[in-house]
């Protein structure tokens, strides 16, 4: 358990997957302009996430490993993002038209959100249990999820903030994400074993 | 209907094709991938124990440890790989230990993507040479400060997770060693 | 020859279209990690826009973007045994981020926009320009950081002795703030 929980918070916190690996830094520059679109890239991105690092889990412990086809890794890891986006999609569309409408827009941006597929391999870099990869793809889609909301909210007040020309759009979000990439770094302190 | 099986026919074609190429590849170069890795084996071991004449390998229950022979053929002590995890990643590494596994006569670091200029240091000489005939009695200490005893190391300053992650991972697997001897 | 050069300047891939963020980010720690990486997007570059380009009449529409992915991830691997059988140095730097270039909007993005439309020579041309365009970036890049955070170049010691290493240019944050002073500096030059 307390394995667990360490697992968790140093997903969110401090190794989080945007701000100290880079990972879906797209859909963070992109999405990040609203609160409640980045709210609901969140929740769609945090949901494809475990799902991706536990069926990842399984296909690579019982199918990859047992038959030495562990080159196959990328190849099959992609497919099931992509097919796993797919099934979500119809199912959310058959089951709850709010929550399509919520998410539906951003489901297809995640197959190629290299933070989902970052997350299966690290999974299997790490070699975490089943159950330790099903908390660390929660975890790192909350982290995701966090980031983006606190950037999102930051740009908001940044519209009406005097930014050089130059400065507008990107340059001063990759700035504003150093800065919050600093913020982040305090929590290291967090976790002493 | 017919469009259905020009998709499935397609997808299929072209994930058999790829799976295809990729075992060609892969069965190509694996045989280089593995000599990669018994080179670095063997360069840390000869780095570490140039005394070492003759290597043997032994199987520790799952794990794997050498046995080193000088000249005259008399065991002078053990090459073991440690690995776990470190700040950023796995680190793993290649020790050298005296015939009564109180001695370390040094460390070389085989594998690790901490951070640079920081974690990354620990493949720097000046850290791993305080490994270099290190007492690993009662285990490794290490401190922020200047080393008073002879189990003892400095950490980076900067980076003192990836060098804790460095003495904790030696200090399991000697301990797990010794059950074997 | 236009399609070749506009990836360099125009619609650099990097700088303009802030496509390939996680990888032009994170591998640019040292100047030799950024050349490494732009060399392995150009290889597969390159080998998937030709693919694509070649078979895009028969992909059925619907599946284009699985097959893509599935045709970059292949290649992808090939890159990663290469460099683990002849460069196991660069591989164990690069890591976790070789595999990432599957999902690199550079490469999806190319054969997506330009190779399943074009010529395959024209495809071939705009994928060696992206790819040039890219591997200058993160050249760029992983120079500024490496000399500001270690006083270094490629290896070599440039900065005098007692230098103060800017650590925080290594680290994720002076990643972000560098590539965002690089393209305020790139919208001034453009300006002109």
């Amino acid at each position: 358990m307390k394995d667990l929980i360490l697992i968790f918070v140093s997903t969110v916190l401090i190794n989080n997957l945007v701000l100290s690996y880079f990972l879906g830094i797209c859909p963070f520059l992109g999405v990040s302009g609203k609160i409640e679109s980045a709210i609901g890239m969140g929740a769609a991105v945090t949901f494809v996430m475990t799902l991706a690092t536990t069926i990842g889990w399984l296909i690579y412990h019982l199918a990859l490993v047992k038959f030495n086809l562990i080159f196959l890794e990328y190849v099959i890891f992609i497919l099931v993002i992509a097919s796993l986006v797919q099934i979500v999609e119809m199912f959310i569309r058959k089951f709850s038209q709010p929550l399509y409408d919520a998410l539906g827009i951003y489901l297809p941006l995640i197959t190629t959100n290299c933070a989902i597929l970052g997350a299966a391999l690290f999974m299997v870099t790490k070699n975490y249990s089943f159950l330790e990869s099903a908390v660390f793809g929660f975890s790192g889609g909350l982290g995701f999820s966090i980031v983006l909301i606190i950037m999102a909210g930051i740009r908001e007040d940044l519209s009406y903030a005097d930014i050089p020309k130059h400065f507008k759009g990107a340059p001063i979000t990759l700035i504003v994400a150093g800065l919050l990439a600093l913020i982040f770094m305090g929590f290291s302190g967090l976790i002493s074993a | 209907m017919k469009e259905v099986i020009k998709i499935i026919s397609v997808l299929t074609i072209v994930c058999l094709v790829c799976g295809f190429l990729l075992s060609f590849v892969y069965s190509g170069a694996s045989e280089k991938i593995e000599s990669n890795t018994k080179k670095a084996i063997s360069d840390a071991i000869a780095n570490l124990a140039p005394f070492a004449e003759n290597i043997e390998e032994i199987k520790l229950g799952e794990k794997i440890a050498y046995k080193l022979f000088d000249k005259t053929g008399n065991l002078t002590g053990y090459a073991f790989i440690a690995e776990g995890q470190g700040y950023q990643g796995k680190i793993k590494m290649l020790a050298v230990i005296d015939i009564n596994l109180e001695i370390l006569e040094g460390i070389e670091i085989i594998e690790s993507i901490e951070t640079p200029g920081l974690g990354a240091r620990i493949q720097e000489e000046f850290f791993r040479k305080q490994f270099q005939s290190l007492s690993v009695l009662p285990q490794i200490t290490y401190t922020k400060d200047i080393p008073e005893n002879s189990n003892q190391i400095k950490a980076i300053t900067g980076a003192t997770v990836s060098s804790k992650a460095v003495v904790n991972i030696l200090n399991k697997r000697i301990k797990e060693l010794s059950t074997h001897f | 020859m236009k399609d070749f050069l506009k990836g360099l300047w125009g619609q650099h891939p990097v700088f303009r279209q802030l496509l390939g963020m996680c990888p032009t980010l994170a591998v640019t720690t040292s100047a030799l990690n950024g050349i490494s990486m732009g060399l392995a997007v150009i290889f597969v570059l390159f080998f998937s826009s030709l693919v694509v380009s070649l078979i895009k009449k028969i992909v059925p529409n619907q599946v284009r973007i699985a097959v893509y992915t599935v045709i970059i991830a292949t290649f992808v691997t090939i890159v990663d045994i290469f460099f683990k059988a002849n460069f196991p140095q660069i591989s164990r730097a690069l890591g976790p981020y070789i595999p990432l270039i599957v999902v690199n909007c550079i490469i999806l993005g190319r054969c997506e926009a330009f190779a399943s439309r074009c010529s395959v020579a024209k495809s071939l041309l705009d994928a060696l320009g992206m790819g040039l365009g890219f591997t200058w970036g993160v050249f760029l890049l992983g120079s500024i950081r490496e000399v500001l955070g270690m006083g270094t170049i490629l290896g070599f010691q440039i900065m005098p002795q007692g230098y103060n290493h800017l650590i925080i240019m290594i680290l994720p944050a002076g990643a972000f703030i560098v590539l965002g002073l690089l393209i305020a500096l790139m919208n001034r030059i453009e300006e002109r």
